[in-house]
């Protein structure tokens, strides 16, 4: 297992920010060779300098590496256009620059034993996935058993299947409105699979009720399950305690999104995640 | 060039430069490191310690505003001897006088935690946070109430002999009232402001956007009443007086000096930029070299009338 990055500060330069669907970008930018250490799941923070509106970093998860001759030069992110920072980020062109703190957090565990996983993502919520996947082929786990669930409103929300798909996996589509693939939400085609299949985990990623079903189906099957969780960040490194989550009522403690996640076992967040 | 001074004495404490950083935005401390070097701060404030450990409050916690945020946190810490066992050996690698912000729910709390501070020997000084609700008189904050916010700093003044600054609150009528009544129970400096209290609606749930309903305004949007305080109470006070709110930059900063700040809090902007102080400190540096001021104290209260 190589030993996590530590975090810092920089100044990157964007190396492409396109559109990929309607109001779905990705951007490419260029960081520190310290990200080859980066673990997927793990997130960063950005801020365009000198631009105080809105005020705070916004964060978002390591969506891939960029490699040159084998060696990384850069990060890509994948975002969604949702508010006044993702709008701004949107106008940003190739050769501006970008405030990057990371790798931040903790991501998800990838063990040498697993064989056959389940991925679920809703939405944007793929973009830390492709990571992991990339991730999982490079330390040569076979993910040819595996299985990837996409899920989104409609078919503008599904990204990203073709990579999949390029690593020799099976990828399940559902839209809420049937615009592409199955007609439905991304739970349903998951626990039909999982009636006669038993992956090693599930990994999940999306909005807060795909997370809180994932978990339940997880429970039930008594599976292991790492989900990413997003609530908004004020710091995104463990200083203003904003980013508090799931009360143990035993320690009396939260988690914190920011130091103890994004990515968290399941098992662990049980308040917070199964009804 | 010549050596510039930017020594300032806050009270007791004899500080390298006039750039602290403020109580609950900069952690323990350790949060920073790695992001800058501690060893350049002219002081640093830790996170608001109570006697035990507490949770705070649920969340959601915070949101951003226009130019500001609103934080409800509600003090969540480790406590202080965790902090004294834990966290202190951390800051003490750095020759940065260290400041332990504390809070309690009654007078005897603040008592207790000064004791207990008293025979630390590598904490140089307690802010004593008065903006939290007297549980003993109704929940009202100390901050709030002349007589109360005195009879807080006089008793924590029996149990130490360390330097004490006071943090006064900006949710009253008259701050000058509230600055004199702790100077003369035995504060010696006053830092202000903390966050003006507000809130935030979601008007498609009709809820508000926090789960504590109100929680305390900060950055730049608090800057102009920050700055309008840290004036009045200058003028009247003969203590140092520490200026906090909305600082993001140097000439926010250099302003507050003009205003008759002896030091500043960085608070806010430590999440925007983990670097804000360390620019802050070269901002002021080189304000100082384009302007040919010698010494920092030829800014402090020089407020033109
Ligand atoms: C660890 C982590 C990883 C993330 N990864 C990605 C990613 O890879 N791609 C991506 O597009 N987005 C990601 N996000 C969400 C992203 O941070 C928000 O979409 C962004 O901050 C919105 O900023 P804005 O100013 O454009 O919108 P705002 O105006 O701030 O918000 C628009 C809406 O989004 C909600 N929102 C704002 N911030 C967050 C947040 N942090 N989490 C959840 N909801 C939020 C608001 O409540 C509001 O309803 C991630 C969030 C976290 C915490
Ligand atoms: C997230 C957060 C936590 C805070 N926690 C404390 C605290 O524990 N004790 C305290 O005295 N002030 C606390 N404050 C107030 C700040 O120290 C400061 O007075 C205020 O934020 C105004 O300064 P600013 O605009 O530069 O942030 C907190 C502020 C924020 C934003
Ligand atoms: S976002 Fe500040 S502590 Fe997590």
């Amino acid at each position: 297992m190589k030993s996590a990055a530590t975090k810092h500060q920089e100044i990157a330069d964007i190396i492409w920010n396109k559109e990929e669907k309607p109001g779905c970008f990705r951007i490419g930018l260029t960081c520190s060779k310290d990200y080859a250490n980066a673990i997927p799941g793990q997130f960063i923070t950005l801020h365009i300098p000198g631009n105080l509106s809105p005020l705070l970093r916004r964060p978002f998860s390591i969506h891939r590496l960029i490699k040159k001759s084998g060696r990384v030069i850069g990060i890509e992110l994948l975002y969604k256009v949702v508010g006044g920072f993702t709008e701004k980020l949107a106008r940003i062109n190739a050769g501006d620059q970008l405030d990057l703190i990371g790798p931040i957090g903790k991501g998800f565990t990838i063990s040498n034993t697993t064989r056959k996983v389940a991925f679920v993502a809703g939405g944007i919520g793929v973009a830390p996935l492709i990571f992991l996947a990339d991730a999982m082929v490079e330390t040569d786990i076979n993910l040819s058993d595996s299985i990837v669930f996409l899920g989104g409103r409609t078919s503008d929300d599904i990204l990203c299947a073709s990579v999949f798909t390029s690593f020799a996996l099976d990828v399940h589509t559902t839209t809420d409105d049937g615009s592409l693939g199955e007609k439905g939400i991304v739970t349903q085609p998951l626990e039909k699979w999982l009636a006669s299949n038993r992956p090693d985990i599930i990994y999940a990623c999306g909005p807060m009720p795909m997370l809180r079903a994932v978990a339940d189906i997880a429970k039930k099957n008594s599976l292991p399950c790492e989900v990413s969780i997003e609530t908004i960040m004020a710091c995104g490194i463990g200083a203003c305690l904003g980013c508090a989550v799931n009360k143990n009522k035993q320690t009396d403690t939260y988690q914190h999104v920011c130091i103890d996640g994004p990515v968290f076992d399941a098992s662990v967040m049980k308040n917070y995640l199964w009804s | 060039m010549t050596q510039k001074n930017l020594c300032v004495d806050i009270g007791g404490v004899e500080l390298k430069n006039p750039v602290m950083t403020a109580s609950g935005t900069f952690g323990y401390g350790q949060e920073f490191d790695g992001l800058i070097d501690l060893d350049r701060l002219g002081g640093i404030i830790v996170k608001g310690l109570s006697l035990l450990p507490s949770s705070g409050n649920p969340p959601p916690r915070i949101i951003e505003t226009p130019c500001g945020m609103l934080n409800a946190i509600g003090l969540e810490n480790v406590g202080i001897q965790a902090f004294i066992n834990e966290k202190l050996p951390f800051l003490n690698q750095f020759s940065t006088p260290v400041f332990v912000n504390i809070y309690g729910k009654t007078v005897e709390e603040y008592a207790d935690l000064a004791s207990q501070i008293d025979s630390v020997a590598d904490i140089a000084g307690i802010e004593v946070n008065i903006s939290c609700p007297n549980v003993k008189a109704g929940g009202v904050a100390f901050g709030v109430d002349r007589r109360a916010a005195a009879d807080v700093i006089t008793r924590v003044r029996r149990k130490t002999t360390k330097p004490i600054m006071v943090k006064l609150s900006p949710n009253v009528t008259d701050i000058v009232a509230i600055a004199k009544s702790v100077e003369s129970a035995g504060a010696d400096s006053i830092s202000l402001i903390n966050t003006i209290t507000a809130m935030a609606i979601d008007i498609e749930t009709r809820k508000p956007v926090l789960a504590n309903i109100t929680g305390g305004l900060s950055g730049p949007a608090i800057k102009p009443v920050a700055l309008r305080m840290v004036w009045q109470v200058a003028r009247e006070v003969k203590i140092p007086v520490i200026g906090i709110g909305g600082i993001m930059n140097a000439e926010d900063a250099i302003a507050f000096l003009i205003a008759g700040a002896s030091a500043v809090q960085v608070g806010t902007a430590n999440f925007i930029n983990p670097r804000a102080t360390i620019d802050i400190l070269e901002g002021i540096e080189s304000f100082m070299n384009k302007n040919k001021i010698d010494d920092i104290a030829e800014l402090i209260g020089s407020l033109k009338i």
